[in-house]
């Protein structure tokens, strides 16, 4: 019993013994090679905005690649240690970044300064008789809407408070934020000017997940449903929900139904052949390719405008 | 309670529900060997098993060294046939014959001079103390079979129960076993045997001949004949007496042995 | 070349206590996948691994912690590998079967109805040793003393098991005994590793470094000795590849643990090849005369 006591727990303590070499190695930040401020911006929508806004005043770095869903995004290494040495972190709240919650929690528990998107702004509620009940607790009445920026006012407002927190890091865009925000106003009275061709009778979404509520409060759409009931595209889809749907659809005489990044492409077609609607896709959580916001909303907005009118 | 370190009465042994052997009644004293022939699945292994208390006995009576088979593995030294699994562990000869030790020092209980004396002395009786660093799987079969015939010797056990010890050894190797089989029965041990090897058991002092019922039990002078045999193995086997033992081939003999026995040419 | 090497280490904290957890994980790997490749308990280790999902969704969705579930789950794997084993007279590989795939199921199905934690599915699944903090760590810690502890009082039993089970009961250690107490201990590694790796790789940790030290080692010690060198070294370079080419930690390292053992394989094999070449044509005789 003894020998092989002695060797199992000399092995042990080498091991361990490396412990203490390797955390003794202190911790030292890159520095910037430049001089200029870090902002890291969580996805690439809010991040469109924020680099207009700061320009060359600092370093504006998007975390989640544009395309990738920032419900679901987990962060490799490299991606941790960008947040931890980054000067401010820019993030929606309300839980948008599902795989990086922890990260983002713990980086700012360490101390890491953060501007939360949805502290500033309105948040909207899953209100009553919205989509269908289907006992989710994200569906639940009174559930907090992440999607805050498929409204441009709600980003106003998040954008205004944004300039403050840039000037506490020695981020002097004032003339930025304005110049945001008064694109931002023309931005709206555009889309409400392309949605205009479509009836009231017809203003009526059913989204791949519950993305576009913001949107809908703001230009008058009601919400009938959504192919995966929940507010995060990481939920599954059950046959019961799925033929309630249907059958919603065919009553309310919905003319397109919209699928997005997460969206089973397998179910929304199938919808669409059994009750003979179209099937158009939204990319609501991804910008286009000449990376502003104005572009991104205007051609979710014409889509929107095409399929239903 | 017997003092015999071996009674069975109208014992039956098998699995489960399934009986193999049925109605074995023997005894046997300190310092006497007995021996098991059959064919493999004669139910040879499987009252060696009963005996050593790995399988339950499914009627009948069995003691084993004054108690339940199975109650004194302090006193008891097994050689099973060889497993595949042995060969998958990284170990040396000379762990392997120490593990006899296991049984004697318990979880707790430290080595001592005495231990480390009786595994010395065991393998050198097998001449194995050259092999002692070599890893198991590294032996050839004749030498690893020493080597757990080294592991046998070095439990000083007052119970040995072999199921075919001779296997793979040479004639060399057989000669060492033959001699820790007797310095075992000098002891006061007693030592039950299963093999197929008839010259080896017709040196014990009891026989049985087994084929999934008793075909004879006795001494080997009375069980060991050829129509005896013939209903153990299926096949006609012959006596030659030897000096000092018997050999047994198959087939027919030419005349000219006295074998007592009629046969037709 | 520092830069490479150690610097993703120096300059983050996370980094570090993934090192050392990963490292505390191998250790307790090592000595427990050593019995599980000895004692061929590399099926039911696979399912225990996998059996646990049930346990640790239900934790999270009660609020407790996830290793408490982990427990649980490995707690009915074993009991109902054992009902079935014995109750119905089927191999101990169908009874292990049935629960793993049983259980797995079990927990897609409770996770599914409650979609509020999806994330945490594969989090579940492939761990999240860059998300280790110190508790974890003091976990793990305990759980290699625990665990060695258990080792070195056991080792004769546990040998006399691996080596032949059928010895081990004549010499007084009930093999059935043992064999649970070895069980239990593939669970505890398990339940404590599953959060470092995931409970889907957590299965390479344990028998990858331990298959690779049996192949090198004469002795068992020296066996668990390998383990833990090729299990940690498979640690560093993991989580250093992941770092520099951004891929999933976990499953990094226990690729690159499974890589050792071919690497040690293939060596090994062309090492023989090439001694026999120069031993010329005829065969060696083994060791000593028969």
């Amino acid at each position: 019993m003894l020998p092989i006591l002695n060797r199992v727990v000399r092995s042990a303590i080498v091991a361990l013994a490396v412990v203490p070499v390797v955390a003794s190695c202190g911790g030292t930040t890159a520095d910037n090679a430049d001089g200029k401020k870090t902002v890291v911006v969580t996805y690439s929508i809010l991040g469109s905005l924020v680099r207009e806004a700061v320009g060359d005043a600092a370093n504006v770095v998007v975390l989640i690649p544009n395309g990738s869903d920032p419900h679901e995004w987990e962060p490799s290494a490299k991606d941790i240690e960008r947040l931890n040495n980054a000067d401010l972190i820019v993030r929606n709240g309300l839980d948008l970044e599902g795989g990086v919650l922890d990260v983002l929690n713990n980086a700012q528990d360490d101390g890491v300064a953060t501007f939360v998107a949805s502290d500033h702004v309105t948040i909207r509620l899953v209100g009553e008789g919205e989509g269908l009940p289907t006992g989710d607790p994200d569906q639940e009445v009174g559930a907090q809407d992440p999607h805050l920026w498929m409204d441009p006012l709600t980003l106003k407002d998040a954008m205004v408070a944004l300039g403050p927190t840039l000037a506490e890091q020695g981020i002097d865009v004032a003339d930025g934020i304005t110049a945001v925000v008064a694109g931002l106003d023309s931005l709206d009275a555009e889309v409400k000017d392309v949605l205009a061709a479509v009836p009231e009778s017809n203003r009526k979404l059913v989204t791949g997940h519950e993305s576009m509520g913001y949107f809908a409060k703001r230009y008058g759409f009601q919400l009938i449903g959504a192919l995966v009931p929940s507010l995060t595209t990481q939920a599954g889809v059950s046959a019961q929900d799925l033929s309630t749907l249907s059958a919603e659809i065919a009553a309310q005489n919905v003319k397109a139904i919209f699928t997005e990044i997460g969206t089973p492409t397998q179910v929304a077609d199938a919808i669409g052949q059994e009750t003979g609607v179209k099937v158009v896709d939204l990319a609501s959580h991804t910008l286009p390719d000449d990376g502003t916001y104005a572009t991104f909303l205007l051609e979710n907005a014409t889509k929107v405008a095409t399929a239903l009118a | 309670m017997s003092a015999a370190p071996l009674s069975a009465t109208t014992l039956t042994v098998g699995y489960g529900t399934d009986p193999v052997v049925e109605g074995i009644s023997l005894t046997l004293q300190p310092g006497e060997s007995l021996a098991l022939v059959g064919t493999n699945g004669s139910g040879k292994s499987t009252l060696l098993k009963t005996i050593l208390g790995l399988i339950p006995p499914l009627a009948g009576s069995l003691e084993v060294l004054g108690g339940k088979p199975g109650t004194r593995p302090k006193r008891i030294a097994y050689l099973g046939q060889a497993h595949t699994a042995r060969f998958v562990v990284p170990i040396r000869a000379i762990e392997v014959v120490r593990m006899g030790r296991f049984a004697a020092l318990g979880l707790f209980g430290r080595t001592a001079d005495r231990d480390r004396q009786l595994v010395h002395d065991a393998m050198a009786h097998m001449e194995v103390t050259h092999l002692a660093d070599e890893p198991l799987r590294s032996l050839s079969g004749g030498q690893q079979q020493r080597v757990y015939l080294a592991q046998v010797m070095a439990r000083e056990a007052d119970l040995l129960v072999l199921d075919e010890p001779t296997g793979g050894l040479d004639v060399a190797g057989r000669e060492r076993y033959r001699e820790l089989v007797e310095m075992a029965l000098a002891r006061g041990a007693s030592v039950v045997t299963a093999t197929h090897d008839i010259g080896e058991a017709s040196g014990c002092n009891q026989v049985m001949l087994l084929n999934r019922r008793i075909i004879a039990q006795g001494a080997p002078e009375d069980v060991l004949n050829t129509s005896m045999l013939l209903q153990t193995f299926g096949i006609t086997l012959q006596g030659i007496q030897h000096d000092d033992h018997h050999d047994f081939v198959i087939g027919e003999m030419p005349h000219g042995h006295d074998h007592g026995h009629d046969h037709s040419h | 070349m520092y830069n490479w090497l150690i610097a993703p280490f120096s300059n983050n904290e996370f980094m570090r206590n993934a090192l050392v957890a990963g490292i505390l994980v191998s250790v307790l790997c090592a000595v427990a996948g050593t019995f599980v490749v000895l004692r061929g308990l590399a099926f039911i280790g696979d399912a225990l691994a996998h059996g646990v999902l049930p346990g640790v969704a239900g934790a999270l969705l009660l609020g407790a912690p996830g290793m408490l579930g982990a427990a649980v789950g490995s707690a009915v794997m074993i009991v109902g590998v054992s009902f079935v084993t014995n109750r119905s007279g089927l191999s101990s590989d169908t009874a292990i079967g049935l629960l793993f795939v049983g259980m797995l199921a079990l927990g897609v199905i409770m996770v599914s109805r409650t979609d509020s934690f999806n994330g945490d599915i594969v989090r579940i699944l492939f761990g999240e040793i860059l998300g280790i903090r110190a508790a974890n760590i003091l976990v793990l810690a305990i759980a290699v003393v625990v665990i060695s502890a258990c080792v070195a009082l056991l080792y004769r039993p546990f040998l006399l098991l691996c080596f032949d089970p059928e010895q081990a009961d004549v010499s007084g250690f009930s093999s059935r005994r043992y064999h649970a107490i070895m069980l239990v201990m593939v669970a505890a590694t398990v339940v404590v590793s599953f959060q470092a790796v995931g409970t889907l790789l957590v299965f390479g940790m344990l028998i990858a470094p331990a298959s690779a030290g049996a192949l090198l080692a004469r002795r068992i010690w020296a066996m668990i000795a390998w383990a833990i060198g090729i299990g940690a070294t498979s640690v560093y370079v993991g989580l250093l590849l992941s770092y520099h080419y951004d891929t999933s930690a976990g499953a990094t390292v226990v690729f690159v643990t499974v890589c050792a053992f071919f690497v040690v394989l293939v060596a090994q094999v062309a090492g023989r090849s090439v001694a026999r070449g120069l031993r010329g044509p005829v065969s060696a005789s083994p060791v000593g005369a028969t």
